[in-house]
Parts: C-alpha cells; structure tokens; sequence
C-alpha cells in the first residue's frame, strides 16, 4: 500500500543523438495509495515509457521518482529490489513465458526475491487465483495455453511477488470483449481483496470509466490532467479536444446538451444517464 | 539495443548510390584485385587516389568512413608496427641496441596500411554504404543466375538472404523487449558468475525462438496466400537494364587494373619483394 509520486520528471529518447525526442516533459504525478488509478493518452504520449519509470526500469534525465518518499534512485544498486515493490505487467506480456510449466513462470520472480520453496509454492496458487487462472493449468506448458490464458498466467507471474504497486500496461489489449471483462473484474477483485495500489493504463475511455476511481490523462508527453473519474469526466469536451475517445453515452449528452437539452459531459454510465433523463422528464 | 542500426547504407543521392547494384559487385571484385597488383610506390598512390576519387563520388561524409575505419584501426596500427620493426632490408635507417629500423620496413608498414584502408574504403563506397541490402541480394542472384544450371538454389538463398535482413530490426526490437519484461521480473544480467550470467540469457532466448518460429510460420502463410512457389517464373517489380553510363566506372576499374600491371612490369621507384 504505497503511494508513488513523481516530481518534475523529463525523459528523452536517444539522449546525446541527433535524434533525441522528449517522451516525457516535466510530469508531476501523484498515484494515491490503495485505489486504481487509470492513465489514459494516445498512442505515443507516453504512457508506456511512463510506467517504466515507476518501476526503475527506466532512470529519469531529470527529476524524481518518490515511492513513499524515498527517491527509488538513491541507491541505483538495490533498483531491483523496487522491481519486486512494483510490479509492471508490459504490453502483451504473454511474450515473456518461457518455463517448462505455467507455475514455475509463474515462480519466476519470487525466486528472482530468493524465497524459500514452501513460500514460493503459496504464492503461485494465490497469484494463479487472482488472476483467474484454473488450477489444473499450473502443471501444463505455457505454450499449450489460449491467449486469454496465457496473458493471465503472465499476470500471475506479477503479482506472485506480491506488490505493492500493481501496474499493468493495456492489460486486455488483443482480447475479445469477454476476456477484457473477466480480465479487469480480477484486477478489480484483486485490488479489492488486497487493497493495493493499482495503475492500469489504456486508451479505451470505457474501460477506463467502468474500473478506475482515480484518473492522468496524459497528452504529448505531459500531464493533462489529474483527478477522480467525476472530476475528469466533467471535463468531456477538454477531452475530446485532444482527441480521446470519450464514451459513447457522454458524447451522446454532449450532443443533446447542443441540442440545447438541459445535460452535462459529466455522465459516464448508461445508469447516470437513465436517472438524468427521468429527472429531466420530472418522473 | 536501438542503437544496432543494421547494415551501413547511408542514403544520399550519388553517381555510385544510382550505379546498378550487379555492376557494383563485380566492380568490387575488381577493386580488390587492383588493390593487391600493387607493388611500388606510383602504382600505390594511384591506388590512394582512386580511393579518394571514390569517396568524391560517392558523397557519404568523410566522418561515416572514419567511423567504419575505426573496428580495423588497432589491426592497422599491429601491422605497421610489426612491418616497421620486424622487416629487414639493406638501408639502415636507425639502430639502437635490438632496435633496427630499416627504409623497407617503413615502406612496407606504409604499403600495408593504404592496402587494408583503400580496401575498406572501396568496398565501402561500392558496396555498403551505397547499396540497399534488398538491392545487394537482388544483384547476386542475377550474377550467381548461370549456377541455376547446375541446380544450385540461386533464388532460394536470395530469399532466405533477403528475408534474414528484412528480421533483424523487428527481432532487435522483440529482444529489447523480452529483456524489460524478464527485468520486471527482478532477473538480472550483469552481475553473478559467468554461469549464471549465462542461465539468465534462458528467459530471453526461449521466448525469443518461440516468437521467431511462430513469425516464420505466419510469413510462410502469408507467402503461400500470395501464391508463392518460387523463383519459377517470377518476375521482379523494378527491372533493372543496364545503361550505357554503367559501363564507364567498369571501364575506369579495367583501366587501372591493366596501368597497375604496367607499372609492375616497368618497375617504378621501391618495389616490395
């Protein structure tokens, strides 16, 4: 349960070439603590290159990562140990399986930690649990798996190191609209269980707007906005002014609300919508 | 990792860049062997020369050669050393205690180094940093084409070649990130017994061939939808004809090649035994 912030932080790709870009410009961020957290941008604005500054596996050019009020760069020499605090699931994580058997991928990290055996072996059924994962499919090869397994399974092999920081890098990209849900009501189930802190990044506004009680919207490299999903939805058009997908019921407001009906962007849910309408409607 | 940018084509607009690739080939070759008829000192500073002209022609930047001189510089310096300080010869030039050195060892020294530099360079210039390797392997196959006869596989090389090629970047980048995921994951490459740095590479090189195995299957999938069979009967998109303008650097190469054996004949200034 920790609470990573960030302070003034620029990263440049290619530094010293004539090709360097600046991926990231001055983002000063907080993620609170125990609560899921959405970061939300273009292709390109960031986010990915973001994450891996929460767990070291990027070093800033300039500024400070902070988890829990200790710049994880103090000593660059125990970085790893921040690796086992923060647990980053990549993009398409299914790609970095290579055990002979789903449980000892999975057992992957908490050896990497240098745990004992009997620990080890707890923490994979648990982990495997969280993120939906049959136990039967433990002894198997994580080569025979379907792609929704597999990605649970790499999921697993995260949060067996039990972190404090989750983050999880477009969690349910490539999936079909039944395995993205099954795939965050566990992330969901798993925050809720533990009450860690989580980071899931997407552009889909949707989902963002189901499961994240805390939203960065991020833009070109910078911090756009920052706040809770009421706050940032209530600003809709700002959204769609860089270009997000806002969802589809709070473009349908927007629309009314030029159609000079009485509504607001700040509607994120069919639910919400339903009761605005029958308040306007006077039921 | 990024920073492999494969091959050394550099991209400009030049008489050699525009040069047909096959005419480039066997002008390499040529260079080559121009480049050992050398033997006194005229026929060497023609060979310098040419290797200046080449770089004129081709207008890659003098500092993109240095570059690719540097890998062979300690080499250059071993050579020269040793054929300073290790050559015999009648004219003394300085001489203390074991120490001899000779004027045929600085001329040898001298020879070796334009030898080793104008053959980097004339490869260079001809061949990597002015062709394309998709335009390079295309242009083996047309010349190594009479070996179909012989039912030697020309096309199918030219294929696995081209395709090799086409990977290395996409499977660059793939290990890249293979390596940030298994890092994630607290392992780590650069510390431990030599060992177990090599047990770590386990979690990088099996994703790797699983991953390079299933792109192989889907670009044979993807090929066989396009109805690929082979080189039988297939033609290429861009036909290349040789033009009259090819011809003139092949004349120049033949030119220098036929004055080198004159000047071996005539015997100029030093001649290295």
């Amino acid at each position: 349960m920790s609470e990573l912030k960030l302070e003034n932080l620029s990263y440049f790709h290619g530094k010293g070439t004539p090709y360097e870009i600046k991926a990231l410009d001055g983002i000063d961020l907080v993620i609170p603590r125990g609560m899921i957290t959405g970061l939300i941008g273009h292709t390109g604005s960031g986010k990915s290159t973001l994450v891996q500054m929460f767990n070291g596996l990027l070093r800033p050019d300039e500024g400070r990562v902070l988890l829990d009020g200790v710049d994880i760069w103090e000593k660059p020499k125990t970085i790893r140990q921040v690796r086992f605090r923060v647990g980053l699931v990549m993009q398409y994580p299914e790609y970095q399986l290579f055990e002979e058997t789903v449980a000892k991928d999975i057992a992957f990290g908490p050896r990497n930690m240098g745990l004992g055996e009997e620990e080890i072996r707890v923490r994979v059924e648990e982990a495997a649990a969280f993120a939906g994962l049959d136990r039967a499919l433990l002894d198997k090869s994580p080569f025979d798996l379907s792609g929704g397994q597999k990605r649970r399974a790499a999921i697993a092999g995260i949060i067996a190191m039990r972190p404090e920081v989750l983050v999880l890098d477009e969690p349910a990209a490539g999936l079909d609209p039944r395995g993205r849900d099954e795939i965050f009501a566990n992330i969901v189930r798993y925050q809720e269980s533990t009450g860690s802190t989580v980071v899931i990044v997407s552009h889909s506004m949707e989902d963002m707007a189901r499961y994240c009680d805390n939203l960065v919207v991020m833009n070109g490299g910078k911090v756009v906005m920052q706040g809770d999903r009421d706050y940032i939805f209530s600003r809709s058009e700002r959204l769609s002014e860089i270009g997000l997908d806002i969802p589809q019921v709070t473009r349908l407001m927007l629309r009314l609300k030029e159609m000079g009906v009485e509504t607001d962007g700040g509607i994120y849910t069919v639910e919400q919508a339903v009761e605005k309408m029958l308040k306007l409607y006077g039921r | 990792m990024k920073s492999i940018a494969f091959g050394q084509y550099y991209p400009a607009d030049s008489i050699l860049h525009r040069l047909d690739p096959r005419i480039k080939v066997i002008l390499t070759v040529l260079y080559i062997v121009c480049s050992f008829l050398c033997k006194n000192i005229i026929s060497f500073a023609l060979l310098l020369a040419s290797a200046l002209l080449l770089i004129a022609a081709g207008k890659i930047p003098l500092k993109v050669i240095l570059r690719g001189l540097r890998p062979v510089l300690i080499i250059l310096i071993f050579t020269a050393f040793l054929n300073i300080f290790w050559t015999k010869g009648e004219t003394l030039l300085f001489g203390w205690r074991f120490i001899k050195i000779y004027a045929e060892g600085l001329y040898a020294a001298a020879f070796i180094l334009v030898r080793i530099a104008t053959l980097i360079i004339g490869t260079g210039m001809l061949l990597t940093y002015t062709t394309t390797p998709i335009a390079l392997t295309d242009a083996l196959e047309d010349l190594l084409s009479p070996l179909k006869k012989l039912h030697v596989p020309v096309h199918s090389f030219a294929m696995m070649m081209t395709i090799a090629l086409r990977f290395i970047p996409t499977l660059t980048e793939e290990t890249d990130k293979i390596m940030t995921a298994q890092k994630a994951r607290g392992a780590d490459f650069s510390e431990g017994s030599l060992v177990k740095r090599a047990k770590a590479l386990i979690p990088i090189l099996i994703p790797l061939v699983v991953s390079a195995f299933n792109r192989a299957e889907d670009l044979a999938i993807a090929m066989e939808c396009r109805c690929y069979h082979g080189g039988e009967g297939r033609t290429r998109m861009t036909v290349r004809r040789l033009r009259f303008v090819d011809f003139i650097p092949l004349a120049l190469v033949l030119l220098l090649g036929a004055s080198l054996i004159l000047l071996n004949i005539l015997g100029f200034g030093y001649t290295m035994r």
